[in-house]
């Protein structure tokens, strides 16, 4: 039984200062499926997850989520905007995740606490309930977002370059995690990742994105060497002449 | 020697009454606003308390024009200028790129401005704000009763919306993501902010509402490394100094006001040096390691 | 051009007999009321602290910079009342005379913060009063030679009220038992009242409006009230009564109604005048002793 459902993108163009960021974009993400969004640096990617989650309004096009609603995805953005300094424990900070469901209001029932202790476990922190998370290294720190995620039980997860910056051991057990998510659970899981290999061994579908769509579909039929090189091909700086864009597909600027 | 220490400490308080009150106030006044300082510190709004007890003017007048040198009506007048000042910002940081600081000192200030041309235009030259502020000695028990009634208020709020609030703090994005209603907890929280505060400065005057309002949470940062820690910290802090301050101003003729806020201030400093949580002489001087 | 200066000559004749009033300024209220009583209706007497004011704080206008400078003539009551008067000169540009009401009076020393310093209230005993009014006398008549004897005779008719007055005061304080002559207020300005009319005052702050209690002043008055019996209070129109309620609640005292001491009432108040007021003052006080 799938638990996804479908994310669909009509025609979606979403752009900074009316340069377009993500260009003409049209596809759908199935229920339960697990795919990769690739591409240079500058090609939209992040763009793509926050205008999805509606933190951004797309300059043209939509996006279709076919009866999800907000507390149905979760995010995981690139740099949050996370005060690290601040006086919070870790276990504090897995239970936010499930806020939805225990709403406002102090105290966390016995049901959250022990399913915040078994997220913890499940993403290798046992144990690290009380430490304050200042104290934690980079990747520990990742780990609890994604603990943290677990609670939050939504049908559609988001990810934004989960694994920059984390060792190659954290970043394994992740993706272990990620993985076991899509197969288990039959959740709808998008990533924006850098690591071929990590996503030719893990990822069946990918969306090679330079503004405008190179490929989308089957990953060994989307990361083949000449859609690469076209990817590769995106000039990453705005054309500070471009004339308007004419609604046609294809045609960019 | 203990009966010494008893003529020192206690028998000014079962003698007089108006100490008695006092110190209530002290214990309403931590209780109340010793958790939202603790607040209004991590948001990096510390000095929004200074800010309000300018804001407050126009509201006053304009009670003042209405209704003479009535408490009521100034009050009253104080509480929506300040609630206007207050909502306003939250409002404009929320929908602009400007950050909170900023706003309130903008709203702050025009606030202030117009107060002082209303007040010069039609007042007499009463200080309007030095008769409606007052001073800890001086409290009844209206005002003994207000203060009680708005600090149980904001503490039953502040429980109601504590999650939210500490997220909208910690982590924004998340909030903003799972479609948490951040903008209005935070404005929810602004309007406790401004009750507490301008109860506090009716009943006492602006240098002991916001400085016990702040100073506390300031001392509290340096000895729990948790929120609802450093809101207990604060609120003990708080009355600590209420009491020694009313003893001092009592046995040395000290003013009371400033004797209560230089004990919150000695705290503070003391947990500058001393606090177990990132004081100087823990950062300094660290405790000897763990084998693991 | 002979009927040309004969036209000029007519001019310059004609104006001497319409002579246009001396235009006087008086600090505050009380003593723009005399140079008005004295002056009549050849002198326009404005008062720049105005009616319920507290002349010790005044923050003047631009308005009250320009009446100055076109003022023929202005009065201070001086001994350090008006410590704003000097600044406010200079930036007028006023030169002409400034004369000092005060001038000849037997001063009395008083407390003030630990210092000991020049009590300025001296028109709160009549008899003063009647020396402020020979110093008017004088200062008008230097300035309008024309309405001197004007101005003598209404002098003396003032003095004789005021003298009344005093001997009024006298008498009614004498139908007080001397050991209930005490009156408790939130104004220590009642000083040279006191030494010539025989009346104890009580006040818990010095009689600046800046200062603040400290809790073993008030407890130190509250047990002293007790020991002395006083059982009215009264309530200074320009200061804050908060305190004085306390002081009062303690020790059970009752409000004796409103004293007008450095400020006239408006013209439709009960005080409209330096001699109602002081009449008036003398009912309360003395009503109030006999209930001691």
């Amino acid at each position: 039984m799938t638990r996804g459902a479908a994310i669909g993108l009509r025609d979606l163009t979403i752009a900074y200062d009316r340069h377009p960021a993500v260009h003409h974009l049209t596809g759908d993400f199935a229920p339960g499926s697990l795919t990769a969004i690739v591409g240079p640096n500058g090609a939209g990617k992040s763009t793509l997850l926050k205008a999805i989650t509606g933190a951004l309004r797309p300059a043209a096009g939509t996006v279709e989520l076919n009866g999800l609603s907000r507390s149905d995805l979760a995010y995981l953005p690139q740099q949050a905007e996370i005060d690290r300094a601040f006086p919070i424990t870790v276990a504090d900070t897995v239970v936010m995740g499930a806020w939805t469901r225990i709403g406002v209001g102090l105290g966390v029932d016995r049901a959250t606490a022990v399913r915040a202790g078994q997220a913890l476990s499940a993403v290798g922190l046992d144990g690290f309930g009380r430490r304050p998370v200042g104290s934690l290294s980079a990747g520990q720190f990742q780990r609890v977002l994604f603990a943290r995620m677990l609670l939050q039980d939504a049908r559609v997860v988001l990810l934004d370059e989960p694994f920059t910056a984390i060792d190659a051991r954290t970043t394994r057990d992740l993706l272990d995690l990620v993985v076991r998510w899509h197969r288990q659970e039959g959740r709808t899981v998008i990533a924006v990742l850098h690591d071929f290999d990590q996503v030719r061994a893990h990822f069946p579908h990918a969306l090679l994105l330079a503004r405008a769509p190179i490929a989308w579909g089957d990953t060994d039929r989307v990361l083949t060497p000449k859609n690469l090189l076209s990817a590769r091909a995106l000039a990453e700086s705005w054309d500070e002449n471009a004339p308007l864009c004419d609604r046609a597909r294809g045609t960019a600027a | 020697m203990i009966a010494g220490l008893y003529q020192a400490t206690v028998a000014p308080f079962v003698d007089y009454g108006f100490m008695r009150r006092a110190l209530v106030a002290c214990l309403a006044l931590s209780i109340g606003s010793g958790p939202i300082g603790v607040l209004l510190m991590l948001r990096r709004m510390s000095l929004v308390g200074d800010a309000l007890s300018h804001a407050v003017l126009p509201g006053a007048a304009v009670g003042f024009l209405i209704a003479g040198l009535s408490l009521w009506a100034m009050g009253l007048g104080g509480l929506v200028a300040g609630l206007a000042v207050a909502l306003l910002s939250g409002l404009v940081s929320r929908a602009t790129s400007l950050r909170e600081d900023a706003t309130f000192a903008g709203s702050y200030l025009a606030s202030l401005a117009l107060g002082v041309l209303i007040v010069s235009t039609h007042g007499s030259n009463i200080d309007l704000l030095h008769v409606l502020f007052g001073t800890i000695l001086a409290i009844d028990d209206n005002a003994l009763d207000l203060m009680g009634a708005i600090t149980s208020v904001s503490a039953v709020a502040l429980a109601a919306i504590y999650r939210p609030l500490i997220l909208e703090c910690f982590d924004p994005g998340f909030l903003r993501a799972v479609g948490g209603r951040g903008s209005l907890y935070h404005l929810v929280f602004l309007v406790l902010v401004v009750l507490n505060l301008v109860a506090g400065f009716e009943a006492l005057g602006t240098l002991m509402a916001v400085g016990l309002m702040m100073l506390p949470a300031l001392a509290s940062r340096f000895w729990a490394p948790t929120v609802p820690g450093m809101m207990a910290a604060a609120a003990a802090f708080a009355f600590a100094s209420g009491l020694i301050g009313l003893i001092a101003s009592y046995r040395f003729g000290l003013p009371s006001g400033p004797a209560i806020v230089l004990t919150a201030s000695a705290f503070y400093a003391a947990s500058l040096v001393l606090g177990r949580n990132g004081g100087f002489l823990r950062r300094w001087w660290p405790r000897p390691h763990l084998a693991a | 051009m002979r009927t040309l200066a004969a036209l000029i000559l007519t001019f310059l004749w004609a104006v001497p007999a319409s002579a246009k009033p001396v235009d006087a300024v008086a600090s505050f209220t009380v003593l723009a009321d005399m140079v008005r009583q004295v002056g009549g209706d050849r002198v326009l007497v404005s008062s720049l602290v105005g009616p319920n004011g507290d002349p010790h704080v005044f923050e003047p206008s631009p308005d009250d910079a320009r009446r100055l400078k076109q003022a023929d003539l202005v009065f201070v009551s001086g001994l350090g009342l008006e410590g704003w008067m000097d600044r406010l000169i200079e930036a007028s540009g006023y030169r002409g005379t400034i004369v000092v009401a005060s001038e000849g009076i037997r001063t009395r020393a008083m407390e003030e913060d630990g210092k000991r310093i020049i009590d300025p209230h001296a028109w709160n005993s009549a008899a003063n009063g009647v020396v402020y009014v020979g110093n008017i006398v004088k200062a008008l008549s230097a300035a309008d030679p024309e309405g001197a004897a004007q101005y003598a005779a209404n002098g003396r008719r003032y003095a004789e009220e005021l003298r009344q007055l005093d001997g009024y005061a006298r008498q009614m304080v004498a139908t007080v038992p001397p050991d209930r002559r005490k009156v408790l207020t939130s104004h220590d300005a009642f000083g040279y009242f006191g030494d010539a009319y025989g009346v104890k005052f009580l006040a818990p702050v010095g009689f600046s409006t800046e200062s603040e209690a400290s809790a073993g002043t008030v407890a130190k008055l509250i047990d002293q009230i007790k020991a002395e019996h006083v059982t009215a209070y009264f309530f200074e129109n320009s200061n804050d009564p908060k305190l004085i309620r306390q002081i009062a609640r303690a020790t059970k005292a009752e409000p004796g109604g409103e004293l007008y001491v450095e400020a006239l009432s408006k013209p439709d108040g009960p005080a409209p005048s330096y001699a109602a007021m002081f009449r008036r003052n003398v009912d309360l006080m003395v009503a109030a002793m006999k209930r001691n």
